[in-house]
């Protein structure tokens, strides 16, 4: 039972390219294992060049995995059937741009095998869904980025997916853009569709998705469900207190020692310390006694963007440049 | 007989032979579409046309009875060239400009299989090389009409055999595009051409006593191994037959459209083979 409901499970894919004169080989993905069970959804997330629309490409079967194994719907990516239950939004998508939003819509649906009535009534509903009613007998060649990642989202969805697959699908759109695409994709989740989606705005990931895979460099470095990852339940308080100048260094001093605190940033007289809540009560008695100041408390949790620089970023030498891992091509 | 997906309110019908020759009509469909659309296709056809029609000024130079003569040699000519030209120009860019543009990538994770799309890609652009032939002709009857000719059963026999050595280059050039670039295909492509051209005029230079193929041994493996991989198109070229009057047998048709028809499924089927493999990077 477990199992019928894996719709995706990759099991230690990895590709190696050869690239170059002399075919250097390039490793862009390496033991990538991970399941998305029915209705989930799962952050795909990773520097540039980590290798997440390698993945995405091998899990569509556009490019042959070297190693490895892909379930798709519990089939080869190669099977038809398998595809036909994945709406996919390219990065950066790209339709032949003598094509209207109505046409590319209809070329799609076509491809599906949607008999014509179902095609002339779900395409303009999906287009006005996405905000494009007013375009839809337009060519795409004066489109902006936005709109065509509209018309991308559209065709996503025309033949009503159970699992969408989505590459950076927030990229190119303004703020409003952005907004409704993402009240979109949470209303798609409501509706119980499963969700693959790699971005770098890394909030989104977090507003959306019940689990994260965070690749760096073709390998995975951290991955399972955020609530885990990003240590929710531990309770951690984040304190600014300003040290009066004459007795600074033995403020601190007391400051540090109580148990947890831990100095996360220093601004001349100004303290950023982070600390269990239950030692909240400990520092506010030590700040009076220290005559010093609480300028600002607040309940602190890790975000995924502080998970995502620990576990990508994690080599980074004095001249900002990211040194590179033992074993790799770079 | 099609089965069909039904999938929660709506019903995918993507299985069985009737949904496969939808999904490559619809990419032979819109390849049509496409290629209608370049100017580089339209730039020939216009030129051809103006070039018909300045034959019969031409004619006009000629002597009295080589005027009709002089107008049926110039389209028996220049008709396939520009065809061959143009299934060249469009062939070589064919698969290249569908992963250049990025389109392929939002097409294939459809549910439709390479090889449906490689084969509407290369139906589409045949309807549209068998359009620019018809309509050629057309002009060309058009043409000798006005000189006082007729466009008889021999003329159309030409320029169906013209059609399978069309259709030869067109397979060629998809093999090519799948496998390369653009320039490279191209010029591959044109070199198919040019050597299928001359294959017999190869064959005579190794069964004469004297000369560089029937001389040098490494010119005679290569003239050996030319006449076999390059297909023979003279066998597709009937104008020499009909400037000198030989009607030619009705089995020289079929044996000749056989013999085209099977490289040209020789072609697609390597093409298929090479797409079905690639990485669509």
């Amino acid at each position: 039972m477990a199992e019928q409901d894996d719709i995706l499970a990759l099991e230690h894919l990895g590709k190696t390219f050869r690239v170059g004169f002399w075919g250097t080989k390039v490793q862009a993905v390496r033991d990538v294992s991970l399941v998305l069970k029915r209705g989930e959804s799962l952050g795909y997330l990773g520097p540039n060049g980590s290798g997440k629309t390698t993945s995405i490409k091998c899990i569509l079967s556009l490019i042959q995995p070297t190693v490895g194994k892909i379930r798709l719907f519990g089939a080869d990516p190669s099977n038809a059937a398998a595809r036909a239950r994945v709406g996919y939004l390219p990065e950066a998508p790209y339709f032949y741009d003598y094509l209207t939003p109505r046409e590319v819509l209809d070329y799609v649906g076509k491809l599906y095998g949607l008999d014509g009535s179902t095609r002339k009534k779900r395409i303009p509903m999906l287009l006005d869904r996405l905000g494009l009613s007013h375009a839809m007998d337009r060519e795409l060649r004066g489109f902006s980025k936005g709109m065509l990642q509209r018309v991308g989202i559209a065709q996503s969805l025309l033949s009503d997916p159970d699992l969408l697959i989505y590459d950076e699908p927030l990229s190119g759109l303004d703020p409003i853009g952005r907004k409704e695409v993402r009240e979109l994709m949470a209303e798609l989740r409501r509706e119980g569709k499963s969700l693959f989606f790699s971005s770098h705005v890394l909030t989104d990931i977090e507003t959306l998705c019940d689990a994260v895979c965070i690749l760096d460099r073709g390998e995975v470095v951290a991955q399972g469900r955020l609530s885990d990852l990003l240590r929710m339940d531990k309770l951690e308080s984040e304190a600014l207190v300003e040290l009066p100048l004459d007795t600074l260094e033995t403020a601190k001093a007391r400051l540090l020692a109580l148990p947890g605190v831990e100095l996360t940033e220093e601004l001349g007289p100004v303290l950023r310390l982070r600390l269990p809540t239950d030692v909240v009560p400990g520092l506010t008695a030590a700040v009076v006694d220290a005559r010093a100041t609480l300028r600002e408390l607040s309940q602190h949790r890790d975000s995924l963007e502080e998970l995502f620089v620990q576990k990508a970023v994690h080599m980074v030498s004095s001249d900002g440049q990211r040194a590179p891992k033992a074993g790799s091509p770079e | 007989m099609s089965v069909q997906t039904t999938h929660d309110k709506l019903t995918l019908r993507i299985d069985g032979p009737v949904a496969a020759f939808s999904r490559i009509f619809t990419v032979a469909g819109n390849t049509l579409r496409e290629a209608g659309r370049n100017k580089l296709f339209f730039g020939l056809l216009g030129v051809t046309i103006l070039m018909l029609i300045f034959s019969v000024l031409l004619s006009d130079l000629a002597l009295a009875d080589q005027k009709i003569r002089l107008v049926t040699d110039f389209g028996l000519a220049v008709i396939p060239l520009v065809c061959i030209a143009t299934a060249v120009l469009l062939g070589a860019v064919l698969l290249y400009k569908e992963i250049d543009r990025k389109t392929l990538y939002a097409i294939l994770p459809k549910p439709i299989r390479r090889s449906e799309f490689l084969l509407g890609k290369f139906l589409g652009l045949s309807l549209l090389l068998f359009g620019q032939l018809i309509l050629l002709a057309v002009c060309w009857a058009g043409v000798l009409h006005l000189r006082g000719g007729t466009f008889s059963m021999a003329l159309a026999q030409a320029l169906g055999l013209n059609y399978i050595e069309i259709l030869l280059v067109t397979s060629a050039a998809l093999f090519f595009s799948a496998l390369s670039r653009p320039v490279l295909s191209g010029v591959l492509t044109l070199g198919v051409f040019l050597v299928g051209r001359i294959t017999y005029v190869i064959n005579d230079l190794m069964q004469a006593t004297k000369g560089a193929f029937a001389e040098v041994p490494a010119m005679r493996a290569l003239g050996r191994v030319l006449v076999a991989i390059v297909p023979d198109l003279s066998t597709f070229n009937i104008a020499d037959e009909l400037q000198a009057g030989v009607s030619l047998p009705p089995d020289y048709f079929v044996h000749a459209t056989l013999y085209g028809l099977s490289w040209v499924g020789f072609f697609v089927a390597l093409s298929l083979i090479v797409f079905e493999r690639r990485d669509l990077v």
